[in-house]
């Protein structure tokens, strides 16, 4: 395997790729005030809820530093990701629409967010990847684990490079979001996948 | 799939409101039976709906039979299939050689809702509820939740045979299970999925989904070599539509790329049946009749089973896939209980009533909001996988 | 109906989070769905839930909403028709 890119992202700082980039406000106005800047042709990212959000904007700054044409229809890249509260902010969010009996209007547009692995395929949509997608729950950030994961992802024949996601949300003020474009050849291994994993969680 | 590594089902078991264990459960629809009952005022859902739910008293006192109170009602039917599968296993599941994979959608959610109480509040992380299930069998490895909507029961079986070829761990025990709720039942009531009559896949009268409980394990080990009689997991895929998040691609874009990855370099003329999704949705059930003929499988028996346990969601894909491989052993294709008249654009070859066959592998394929779909190949015996 | 019509325009943005557009963007007279405001399936369902919400309109099947929810006047013209608040 081999690292083309990396993001680490928390309400503190937001690296790409080694170079710390820099961000405004805080909550979910720091990710609208990100993708006004960097990304700003895709409005549906608005409907999207916390964790949607964040993957969005991480998966952006990093695609747009892959010297790759973009929204080019692929097979060939998966989108991995993992967490540890799944989708419980849309989840605390949609359950408030139906808690009191005589205000209870259920949300269909809050609802499909109570999934976690739609931010994975909102990805895919924007991105015009065919490839895999999945998001899997881990009891904590555990480098080892996710990094078995990931070499096991790799026995898809068809998958060449997987978009690897750690994107923690546990409220609209809270996120760890680690990023990495991963390919297929390559020298490193899950240990040094899990190694790198490790240091840049702790610099979050 | 590694030159000598085989993926072989060592055990399974299956609970669901239809009965306690894969025989039971085989027997019901053999027979034709259904656990879907409408439900008027139930959890406080103003509508009424119709679905496949335990029975509360007998599950709650058998439960309770087992000293299973402290687990939450989704822990207890895992908890229950797991125990189940494992006594037909002969595999020590406190062996570090044994990785878990769950497969859940909606989990603890029922949690959130202050009317139910008795639980930490913690409970309702997945992880943390699947950690409680593992130590319950004394297993020390950390648990992978796969959470990839309506189609994380293949998934996780997909991260099992990975896990194993890759030589991780020797011996997987995978487990899919969802309990319904007022959060499950409002939503899908809020996306107008929900029929207010048993589901009737691929017919030209479907209405929609019933939603259903249900748990199902199945335990896989890696070998060199499988036993004639065996199941094998040949190969799986995983692909996006690439089109919406909760709409189906009109082309089934991901179905049929996820059909052709597994079965490249297979004669279909070998396959027994395709155990569809087959919810009974409008577009699901439209979607999946032109994926399965543009993987040129027009030929090949179809089926679906919602009709006898509604969409048990984070179960239907372990569920479903138990069955399927009872259903060859017995040398049978079940029918697709609701259907009765074809209403998709791609004929397949459905029927209501069983068929004989004398064919040894099937495919299981699944869809889910995200754009997500999964399709994996079954054979019996593992010669025809290659 | 003028009212009616404005006061639906900002329900529209508010429910659908459409954070770009403002009221004086939206032509009353457009198709909401397709190029216009590229509103979609899931959109179509919340409108049925602001109508419920705000106007005690239940339309019990969805396909009716591909009707009413052709223009914003269309819409404005239904609800006056039908609402029970």
């Amino acid at each position: 395997m081999r690292i083309k890119k990396w993001l680490s992202f928390s309400p503190d700082s937001l690296s790409l790729n080694g170079e710390t980039l820099g961000v405004v406000g805080g909550g979910v106005e720091m990710l609208h005030e990100l993708y006004r800047r960097k990304v700003g042709d895709y409005p549906k990212f608005f409907k999207m809820d916390m964790l949607g959000k964040l993957g969005f904007v991480a998966s952006e700054l990093l695609l747009q530093s892959e010297d790759a044409p973009r929204f080019v229809p692929r097979e060939d890249r998966s989108v991995v990701f993992c967490n540890r509260s799944a989708s419980l902010v849309a989840d605390r969010r949609y359950q408030e629409t139906i808690s009191d009996a005589d205000n209870y209007y259920p949300s269909p547009a809050l609802f499909v967010y109570t999934l976690p692995n739609i931010v994975t395929g909102e990805i895919a949509i924007r991105n015009k990847y065919y490839g895999e997608t999945s998001f899997v729950v881990l009891e904590k950030f555990d480098p080892e684990q996710i990094a078995m994961h990931v070499a096991a992802a790799f026995q898809d024949p068809v998958c060449q490079s997987q978009l690897v996601g750690w994107t923690e949300c546990s409220d609209e003020s809270h996120w760890q979001c680690l990023m990495l474009l991963v390919e297929r050849e390559g020298e490193l291994d899950r240990h040094g996948l899990a190694a790198t994993l490790e240091r840049m969680f702790t610099s979050l | 799939m590694g030159d000598d590594a085989m993926i072989v089902k060592l055990s399974d078991h299956i609970l669901s409101p239809l009965g306690d264990g894969t025989e039971a459960n085989y027997m019901a629809v053999r027979e034709g039976r259904s656990a879907l009952k409408r439900y008027s005022g139930k959890w406080h859902v103003p509508e009424p709906f119709v679905a496949s739910l335990f029975d509360e008293e007998a599950f709650a006192a058998e439960s309770s039979a087992l000293h299973l109170e402290s687990y939450t009602p989704f822990e207890q039917v895992l908890v229950r299939t797991i125990r189940a599968a494992l006594e037909n296993a002969h595999v020590d599941a406190a062996s570090s050689k044994v990785v878990f994979v769950f497969s859940t959608t909606k989990g603890n959610v029922c949690l959130l809702d202050e009317h139910v109480s008795g639980f930490p509040q913690e409970r309702v992380l997945l992880g943390v509820s699947a950690r409680k299930v593992c130590a319950h069998f004394g297993n020390p490895n950390p648990p992978v939740v796969v959470s990839n909507a309506c189609i994380s029961g293949l998934c996780a079986q997909i991260e099992a045979m990975r896990l194993l070829e890759g030589g991780f761990y020797d011996y997987a025990v995978v487990a899919g299970a969802d309990m319904q709720s007022q959060f499950i039942v409002s939503g899908f009531q809020s996306f107008k999925a929900l029929s207010d009559e048993p589901c009737r896949p691929f017919d030209a009268a479907r209405k929609g989904l019933n939603l259903g409980e249900a748990a199902a394990c199945i335990v896989y080990a890696r070998r060199e070599k499988a036993q004639p009689e065996e199941w094998v997991a040949c190969r799986g895929a995983i692909r996006n539509d690439a089109n919406h998040i909760s709409g189906p691609s009109r082309e089934g874009e991901g179905s049929y790329r996820a059909l052709k990855a597994v079965l490249a370099g297979f004669d279909a003329g070998e396959l027994a049946f395709v155990n569809a999704h087959g919810t009974a949705t409008a577009y699901n059930d439209e979607m999946e009749s032109v994926a399965i003929t543009r993987a040129g499988l027009a030929e090949v028996p179809v089926n679906g089973l919602k009709g006898h346990f509604g969409h048990t969601m984070g179960a239907a894909g372990v569920l479903e896939t138990i069955l399927s491989m009872r259903a060859v052993d017995d040398r049978c294709v079940l029918g697709t209980k609701g259907f009765e008249h074809c209403g998709v654009s791609h004929p397949l070859r459905l029927t209501a009533q069983h068929q004989s066959t004398d064919k040894r592998a099937f495919v299981k394929l699944l869809s889910g909001f995200g754009g997500c779909n999964a399709a994996l190949l079954f054979a019996k015996g593992g010669g025809l996988c290659v | 109906m003028k009212e009616l019509i404005e006061e639906l325009k900002v329900k529209i943005i508010e429910a659908l989070n459409l954070e770009e557009v403002r009221p004086e963007d939206i032509d009353e007279n457009a198709s909401l769905f397709g190029d216009g405001l590229g509103l979609d399936s899931i959109d179509a369902l919340e409108l049925i839930v602001m109508m419920e919400r705000n106007y005690g309109i239940k339309l019990k099947d969805p396909a009716q909403g591909k009707e009413i929810f052709k223009s914003i006047t269309v819409m404005a013209d239904y609800i006056q028709k039908n609402r029970t608040k």
